[in-house]
């Protein structure tokens, strides 16, 4: 038998033609695999794909339960409530809005603020009911905790919601869609993590920075203040003969207010149009731009759903207004986690920023607008 | 729930928060100084339980809130 195999070996004997012949023969046995199940490759490349997405989702799940953990210790902290709150909080973590129909758009934004504002109304109230005894400004930052709580439970149900579609379809399209955008999810979700943990201290945060820049323009030279919407402030003041008027969520619990509906009820009730309308926002960076970076222009800095703005925007072409905005950049990190120095520092630039925009605009016995827009969490005065 | 995944071994997640440092500063002779934020800190507020560590005055005001950068090592 070893001689045998030898003599099939030895190319002296016409072995390296039958090795030669062997090898071949598995080639084309995987080549015929290959030809005849054509879509084995493509299985492979998916099975290596839901592996990799089944550990991010997995990640994804730690970081939400993290998240609910610190949601509960807080309440029940803050709180003081009866009974475990958790069961609560799994419900509050459901709760939705649902966007108005668009195919008739006349109206829309109005019904788009009157859902949002039954929607914050409501939760304000539910997170309430569940932390009897947390102060106001406590119950505020409360609120965007398990708002933030929300965002990372839809988060995390989405990403799990195409992770096991594509598993049972086997859709190798459906699975790389999601893979491809998983590492920004994964971004915000830590993003998240850090900025619940914020906001159960209580901590000011990188959105707040427009509203830091308003809280100290008014620092010490207010004379006058009034709460012109739910939870926004008007501050009055007088700047080398000319009059300021800023408007910023009241702090320092964690709220944006209604700067769009202060701004306009604050104009319609003023006895001249102020000369010029100024907005101060965190606006968000490009990558490899430096944070804390400062920007001027025109228009409405303000972010989100779009309500302010619009309202905003409405009172100034009415009125001819001018409209000034100053944005600071950062990451979508920076925005929702505790403030950062540079950050911090950029605030004070746009304050002598906007002190020589008001001084070079507005003349002695004018009037001016100044509203900081952001989350003012940690930021009082 | 039985539509989880499964639990697969991955590289631990960081367990970093940023931990911002409250400046405050005295009201009597105007020294800024730092120390680790405390819960109920707040931009504006109005300390009266601290002493200044240069004059002892009691009084002081928390006049900005933030993480610092970390320095480059040289």
């Amino acid at each position: 038998m070893a001689e045998y195999l030898e003599a099939m070996l030895n190319p002296a004997t016409g072995g390296d033609n039958l090795l030669s012949f062997l090898l071949s023969l598995i080639w084309i046995g995987f080549l015929m695999i290959f030809f005849l199940y054509p879509s084995l490759g493509q299985r492979m490349q998916l099975s290596y794909m839901l592996r990799d997405l089944e550990r991010k989702l997995q990640k994804l799940r730690m970081i939400k339960d993290e998240i609910g953990n610190v949601a509960v210790d807080t309440v029940k902290r803050v709180g003081r409530p009866e009974s475990d709150p958790s069961k609560e909080l799994e419900r509050l973590s459901e709760f939705f809005m649902i966007q108005p129909e668009s195919m008739d758009p006349y109206g829309l934004v109005y019904k788009l603020e009157h859902i949002l504002e039954t929607g914050e109304t409501t939760y304000e109230k539910e997170v309430a009911a569940i932390a009897p005894h947390a102060t106001e400004t406590q119950l505020k930052t409360l609120t965007n905790l398990v708002e933030i709580l929300r965002g990372i439970n839809t988060l995390y149900r989405v990403v799990r919601h195409y992770y096991l579609l594509g598993k049972k379809t086997s859709n190798i399209y459906m699975v790389l869609q999601i893979q491809m955008i998983l590492p920004q999810l994964l971004e915000i979700a830590e993003s998240y993590r850090q900025a619940a943990v914020a906001f159960s201290k209580g901590q000011p945060i990188g959105d707040g920075v427009g509203v830091l820049v308003a809280a100290k323009l008014a620092d010490g030279a207010e004379k006058t203040r009034y709460e012109i919407a739910k939870d926004t402030i008007v501050q009055e003041l007088e700047l080398e003969n000319r009059k300021v008027y800023v408007v910023r969520a009241a702090g320092p619990g964690g709220t944006v207010g209604r700067p769009g509906e202060a701004v306009k009820l604050l104009v319609e009730k003023l006895p001249q149009n102020p000369k010029l309308i100024i907005t101060i926002d965190a606006a968000l960076k490009l990558e490899g731009e430096e944070s804390g970076k400062i920007a001027e222009g025109v228009g409405v800095a303000i972010g989100g759903p779009g309500v302010d703005k619009y309202k905003i925007e409405e009172l100034a072409r009415t009125r001819n207004i001018p409209l000034y905005a100053f944005v600071v950049f950062e990451s979508i990190t920076e925005a929702i986690t505790p403030m950062r120095e540079s950050i911090a520092k950029a605030a004070d630039q746009v304050l002598s920023r906007v002190k020589k925009l008001i001084l070079d605009k507005v003349e002695g016995g004018e009037v001016a607008v100044v509203a900081g827009i952001g989350n003012t969490v940690g930021v009082g005065g | 729930m039985s539509s989880e995944p499964g639990l697969v071994l991955g590289p631990r997640h960081k367990e970093r928060y940023p931990q911002p440092l409250t400046f405050l500063k005295c009201s009597t002779c105007g020294t800024e100084n730092s120390r680790p934020f405390k819960e109920e800190d707040y931009i504006f507020k109005t300390v009266d339980s601290e002493k200044c560590p240069k004059c002892g005055g009691t009084n002081s005001r928390i006049v900005n809130i933030y993480v610092p950068e970390k320095k480059e090592p040289k």
